[in-house]
């Protein structure tokens, strides 16, 4: 009787739009979802709603212009943006062992500063969307503190500007490594209180453990890189696959997950924010003193007082600004561990002072494609946190 | 010297006492009153003192207070005037041509002594990013980012471009960012 009146009901699927504005997808992105009840049986994913054309932007100026439109792929993680355009301009100019040992640590002490900054508004802002504010509030102070830093050194918070082919565009101010022990012991504090609200929670175990996980295979041929990749299970840091920067100098651990699902990657996500604190410590203790910026007039401005004193220097200026660097015909590709993964530049000079071709890799393009697989056959409300993992940023995705 | 892998403890079993679910709901609201608590007094006594930096919590008041910038901090770019009341700038045009966003546009001409300067300077401060490349091109420090980050924004677009009589600032106004600029970023040493 009870079956034959299942029979009865209507049940067919249900389909249902969510974004492209959606207050619990922080970002633009549509999704396509056929529901059972609240299963979801079909997900799309529809992205593209922040396409800015930073590509064609990059190919219209100077290569010294690209900075500021790096800035905001991942803004959350500028210098990061700005550390691996440099070096794949470096890599095509053939000077990447000529920068100064000082550039190299100052730009590694940013990314990791940056790395810090973009994990603490992934995790406080997925927490905010599964209920906790109060997690939220903490983690946003020490993203301020941080960006603090960043500012101090920079002169902004989100669009740092901070790095330049073959160097930097300022030296870090007097006391920054004071700065910085003060802001991490405040940091670690509310790590802990974060890690204690959240980690041992009922609630947010039940949110978090088994829901959006990924195989091993699956993730490796989704393209994953970053934290999700590792939280899978897969031993791959471009940090210490191919170490570039100073990373081959300092000590550190990378997390690794065992499952692929959302509490890993939780998880991996709290141990990096220790593990960056950890290598810009060391890098403060072994930072070297002398020039920031390399010894090259046609790759880097030379200083103004050079400038106001030698001919050959302010034509040097002149032409580097008016018609950019002048970079050798090629191509080159690099790779830097961004904060959600590999972020590559991949750049083509057909000779001149502006890129032929400018293509990113953004790391949440490949994260993004795989959401659909992670979520379908589970709930509607594992979307939130699968895609709070995800940690898509619309700036890197939809270029 | 080198990273090694390491795997993270996934395997947070719950005890009885966190299953009970009441008890870390006691314990939450331990952290979080303390954090009220400590805010509370911090807030009442730096009121008591009159201390503003005393206080715990992060928030500004912002029109009374306001936030103590870093000596490199970006804010609206500014043209330069000299002791003599004349304008730095030599209307050389490397701003315009470094300006990712293109919002600067000169037209130069030339005193009766044989200086140039700029006729005309318009800064479109609805397009600017602020990023500090104009201060970087210039050869005679005459465009530097200020601190100056208010009545950035108008009703009206066309409001927001700013001619040569908005932009210029006496030199001694500015000494600070000319001073932290010359020692931080284009000093020689720097290179």
């Amino acid at each position: 009787m009870e079956n034959k009146n299942r029979l009865d009901l209507n049940t067919e699927l249900m389909v249902l739009n969510m974004g492209p504005s959606h207050p619990a997808t922080h970002g633009t992105v549509r999704f396509f979802l056929k529901l059972d009840g609240e299963k979801v049986v079909h997900m799309e994913t529809e992205i593209g709603y922040l396409h800015r054309g930073f590509e064609k932007h990059c190919e219209n100026g100077t290569w010294t212009q690209a900075f500021p439109f790096t800035d905001r792929l991942n803004y959350c993680s500028a210098p990061q943006n700005n550390v691996a355009y440099a070096l794949a301009v470096e890599k095509l100019l053939g000077v990447t062992d000529k920068v100064p040992p000082r550039a190299v640590y100052i730009r590694t002490i940013m990314c990791e500063l940056s790395r810090m900054a973009d994990h603490y508004t992934n995790l406080g802002a997925a927490t905010l969307e599964l209920g906790a504010l109060t997690a939220f509030i903490y983690f946003v102070e020490a993203r301020e503190l941080t960006w603090d830093l960043i500012e101090s050194v920079c002169g902004a918070r989100l669009t740092s500007n901070y790095i330049r082919v073959g160097g930097l565009a300022s030296d870090l101010p007097e006391g920054f490594a004071a700065r910085v022990k003060e802001v991490f012991a405040k940091n670690r504090v509310f790590w802990d209180e974060f890690d204690k609200l959240l980690t041992h929670n009922r609630i947010f175990l039940d949110r978090m453990r088994d829901t959006g996980g990924i195989s091993r295979a699956d993730a490796i041929s989704y393209a994953f890189t970053g934290p999700c990749l590792r939280a899978a299970g897969v031993e791959y840091d471009v940090r210490k696959a191919f170490p570039y920067l100073a990373y081959r100098d300092v000590d550190f651990d990378i997390p690794i997950g065992t499952t692929g699902d959302n509490f890993d990657r939780y998880l991996v996500r709290m141990e990096e924010i220790k593990q960056s604190m950890r290598i810009v410590e060391q890098c403060l203790l072994q930072l070297p003193s002398g020039p920031i910026n390399i010894n090259d007039a046609s790759v880097r401005n030379p200083s103004k007082e050079d400038g106001k004193t030698y001919m050959e220097s302010m034509i040097f200026h002149f032409k580097n600004t008016i018609e950019g660097i002048q970079v050798p015909k090629g191509e080159a590709y690099v790779a830097t561990e961004g904060t959600n993964g590999e972020v590559g530049f991949y750049l083509v000079s057909q000779g001149g002072g502006k890129p032929w071709k400018c293509r990113v890799r953004p790391p949440c393009f490949a994260l993004t494609q795989a959401i659909g697989h992670m979520c379908t056959g589970h709930y509607l409300s594992d979307i939130i946190p699968t895609f709070d993992m995800i940690n898509l940023i619309g700036g890197e995705c939809d270029r | 010297m080198a990273a090694n892998y390491k795997k993270v403890n996934r395997g947070v079993t719950l005890t009885l006492w966190e299953r009970l679910y009441v008890m870390e709901v006691l314990r939450g609201i331990i952290i979080t009153g303390r954090h009220f608590i400590r805010n509370w007094v911090s807030t009442f006594r730096s009121y008591m003192s009159g201390n503003p930096a005393g206080r715990g919590i992060m928030t500004i008041y912002y029109p009374e207070e306001k936030p103590v910038l870093p000596e490199a901090y970006r804010g609206r770019p500014m043209l330069v005037r000299a002791v003599d009341g004349k304008e730095k700038c030599v209307a050389c045009g490397l701003c315009e041509v470094a300006c990712p966003a293109k919002c600067i546009t000169i037209v130069g001409a030339m005193r009766p002594d044989g200086t140039r300067y700029p006729e005309t300077y318009m800064l479109d401060g609805a397009v600017c990013i602020f990023c500090g490349l104009c201060e970087e091109a210039c050869p005679e420090e005459a465009i530097v980012m200020t601190h100056n980050y208010e009545g950035l924004v108008e009703y009206d677009r066309s409001q927001m471009l700013y001619g040569k009589e908005a932009l210029l600032v006496p030199e001694e106004k500015l000494k600070g960012r000319l001073d932290y600029i010359r020692r931080r970023m284009y000093n020689k040493c720097n290179y």
